[in-house]
């Protein structure tokens, strides 16, 4: 589909603007978000042991929307929820992608490496095939808690011996640059704006868990809005109550994303503008330690 | 012609392979394979009971909002926490809004591209600005030299596609605008619910967020945008896909038995009901005659079990098992769950809007009652309840009552055992959850994929789906579009249906 430049340079606006990037990009996005559109950038999504919510939310993007970002921006080679492709057309797809090689691998989901078979595609375990399109990519995109660090699968007592992509590629002696995306799911942001990041200006600078400095970069506890209300000690004690959730179990404290001033789907909420606790679900950690319960109500009960 | 296997089976949620055994074009054994495991049930034991929500809810990415409500169910049952009316009915269109969304996007991103021909968009020589837009991207795409062009719409299976260009043509404009309208309904979900997919503001005793009455106002007139979507472009797409494949009445028909939890609280009873029909018969739903088998399954168990007794010990080189779903069983009988089920329950209760919206249906759409079990008849009772239930919902937010409470005080409590029903978009969902020294001493969940893709049982008996692939044409170059139009019709969700 021909765009002309202006809608282009519109989308980028919107997107440098929610990247908080200063102006100065928008041409460099404008751009990428064109190549993007003419296809030059093909993107292989494939997933292991996920629960499609990272798919799910990629659709839920603002800006560029879901529709222009199936048909314009995104030249997805293979999707298992998207792609006409079934069965045999689908193998297909998947060989003809990995021939030419050269797109960027999306991962979504855990890779089973103690218990293989755990996730079949096609006759293949999803850790071989996995491989097998890494070993062709430019780089992989490790969306979700799963693909970036394990997630719920890999969280004790892990029956399937569940790893993020990037250990199971590491394992495999693969190298490739590798960009995790956590959260569960992620923000679509998240998702595209380091999409064309990688595509435009190159690997984005990451930090020790290979994570986007510039949308992990800060503790979602500094710029929430009820950082005065912790400073004050004004806690909830009780759900829906008012008061900072810190004492319920918030982990917005420790936990390094951007959702207090983004919001989720379009801005409409986000989950302590809705009063539950902050999960952590960006964090490295999120859910591996039965220890730590996501709410803090049982602890006097625990102590009586 | 022998073996027809279609792995992966795409446009659904999870990693499905169907093998089948096809004889003069027909086919005559099938099975259904689940090819993905994590042991959802296993990690939970020894949390906090308050984490069973948020990590059963992250089963699924399609229909988490319906293990959150089980989840959140099974808890307050076994810690004796009274949810109150605002919570009740904030979950109602916290869910109810997930449910518009997820029947649309099984329509139009699952499902519709089995029934159209993309390619008649070469052709379009009308002036809709959407419909010239997209045909000059897939020529474009076409004329360039790339790997796979106009993915991800081709590559497909060949097939009989319709020649009707309007058909054609109407269906991918709609494809576009139902993800447009897909969002919509997430926007709703996540208005109440926080987030979407995995809602955070759903807990154990209610819905943190409270009522606000211009988020309400807000959320009704988003409502009216995608409930607009559903009765002028969503059901009648149906409709038309009924005429133009009027075959499809007579095929995937399945198990005659059905099975519904009943869902959307108001006050002491569900708005659907919950109720079982065996081969014909209604009966008042006894969950204590669910079982769970693992005879054709990768895992080690002492017989069938009911939920309370599950266990979950992998076993995946086991002997004779060729699937990671469990077997549920009710009463021994493999059962049907899903819009259908909970449509025909609600007609056998006799529940007169209901009655009265599905011999509209019939009329319109030239089915008849016993032809609604069958891939077109799934589609148009699931488009007819995504109607149903956007109505309802108007009924839900007039009950809110903003000030008043939304959320129940927590009482911790050590001990307890209980049992939560709701349904998922897809079917009928239970948790079942057992509590010791205030951890999780043990948990199950029976999902409605599972229901609907079992494998054998313990006498061999097909599941509700392998059941309705009996007798599916098999066209010899359309390599299993015929049976992947019945599978679909089902909404598989396969992460759900192993977790």
């Amino acid at each position: 589909m021909k765009m002309d430049r202006r809608t282009f340079l519109k989308d980028a606006g919107l997107l440098v603007a929610a990247l908080g990037l200063s102006p100065s990009w928008l041409p460099k996005a404008a751009e990428a978000l064109e190549e993007m559109a003419t296809g030059r950038a093909p993107i292989l999504w494939l997933q292991g042991q996920s629960c499609s919510g990272c798919s799910v939310s990629l659709l839920n993007s603002e800006s560029p929307g879901p529709a222009d970002l199936v048909t314009r921006y995104l030249s997805l080679y293979f999707h298992q929820t998207l792609s006409a492709a079934t069965g045999v057309a689908a193998t297909e797809a998947m060989g003809r992608a990995m021939e030419a090689g050269n797109y960027i691998l999306v991962a979504e989901g855990a890779v089973p490496l103690g218990m293989p078979d755990a996730c079949r595609i096609a006759d293949e375990n999803f850790a071989d095939l996995l491989t097998r399109a890494a070993k062709r990519a430019k780089a992989v995109v490790c969306v979700g808690a799963c693909a970036a660090f394990g997630g719920i699968p890999a969280a004790p007592p892990n029956l399937t011996g569940a790893v993020s992509a990037g250990e199971a590629l590491a394992k495999a002696g693969v190298k490739v640059p590798i960009i995790n995306i956590p959260g569960c799911p992620p923000h679509p942001a998240w998702i595209v704006g380091n999409l064309v990041n990688v595509l435009k200006v190159g690997i984005p600078e990451l930090d020790e868990f290979q994570r986007p400095k510039r949308t992990f970069g800060h503790l979602l506890h500094e710029q929430c809005p009820y950082f005065a209300q912790y400073q004050a000690q004004k806690f909830a004690k009780q759900p829906g109550e008012a008061g900072c959730l810190f004492k319920l179990g918030c982990q917005g404290v420790v936990t390094h994303a951007d959702c207090s001033n983004r919001g989720w789907n379009g801005g409409v909420n986000w989950c302590i503008r809705a009063r539950a606790v902050c999960i952590g679900c960006a964090r490295p950690e999120f859910a591996r330690d039965p220890e730590f319960a996501f709410y803090r109500l049982n602890e006097e009960a625990e102590k009586a | 012609m022998g073996k027809v296997i279609i792995d992966p089976l795409t446009r659904i949620e999870g990693h499905l392979r169907i093998d089948t055994r096809v004889e003069d074009g027909r086919v005559v054994e099938a099975w259904s394979k689940g090819e993905m495991f994590r042991g959802f049930e296993a990690l939970l034991v020894g949390r906090d009971p308050l984490d069973a929500p948020p990590i059963t809810q992250r089963i699924c990415g399609v229909c988490p909002v319906s293990h959150t409500v089980a989840s959140c169910k099974a808890v307050e049952a076994a810690l004796g926490l009274k949810v109150p009316a605002n919570g009740d009915y904030l979950r109602n269109l916290v869910l109810g809004a997930n449910y518009l969304q997820s029947h649309i996007l099984h329509f139009y991103q699952l499902s519709a591209l089995d029934f159209v021909n993309v390619e008649a968009l070469l052709g379009y020589e009308g002036r809709d600005p959407v419909l010239r837009e997209v045909k000059a991207w897939a020529g474009g795409e076409l004329a360039s030299n790339k790997v796979l062009p106009v993915a991800p719409f081709l590559p497909k299976l060949p097939g009989d596609y319709p020649t009707d260009s309007s058909w054609n043509l109407g269906a991918l404009a709609h494809y576009l605008e139902a993800l447009e309208i897909r969002q919509e309904a997430h926007r709703m979900a996540a208005m109440f619910g926080g987030k979407m997919p995995h809602p955070a503001a759903l807990i154990p005793g209610g819905v943190t967020c409270g009522v606000d009455a211009e988020a309400v106002e807000d959320f009704r007139m988003r409502l009216a945008r995608v409930k607009r979507f559903v009765a002028n472009v969503y059901l009648p797409d149906v409709l038309a896909a009924a005429r133009l494949f009027p075959d499809y009445a007579q095929i995937g028909r399945g198990v005659p038995n059905f099975l519904a939890f009943g869902v959307f609280d108001e006050g002491e009873s569900p708005w659907l009901p919950a109720g079982v029909l065996l081969d014909g018969k209604f009966e008042k739903l006894d969950t204590s005659k669910i079982t769970e088998t693992t005879a054709a399954s990768f895992y080690d168990q002492n017989g069938p079990q009911h939920p309370t007794r599950g266990e979950i010990r992998p076993h995946a080189h086991k002997d004779g098992a060729y699937s990671w779903l469990k077997g549920p069983r009710y009463n021994g009988q493999p059962c049907e769950v899903g819009p259908l089920a909970r449509i025909l329950v609600a007609l056998a209760a006799d529940l007169a809007p209901v009655r009265s919206a599905v011999n509209d249906l019939l009329a319109e759409s030239g089915l008849t009652v016993d032809a609604l079990p069958s891939v077109l008849g799934r589609h148009a009772v699931r488009a007819l309840e995504t109607l149903l239930v956007a109505e309802r919902m108007e009924l839900w937010l007039d009950r809110l009552k903003p000030g008043e409470p939304s959320v129940a005080s927590y009482v911790p409590r050590a001990q307890g055992q209980g049992e939560g029903l709701t349904e998922a978009p897809r079917g009928a969902l239970g948790h079942w959850l057992s509590i010791s020294g205030g951890k999780i001493e043990r948990y199950q969940c029976v999902v409605p994929s599972t229901w609907n893709f079992s494998p054998r049982g313990d006498q061999g008996e097909p599941g509700p789906v392998e059941a309705a692939l009996l007798g599916t044409p098999s066209h010899p170059d359309y390599q299993g579009l015929e049976m992947a139009r019945v599978v679909r019709s089902f909404d598989p969700c396969i992460a759900c249906a192993v977790h």
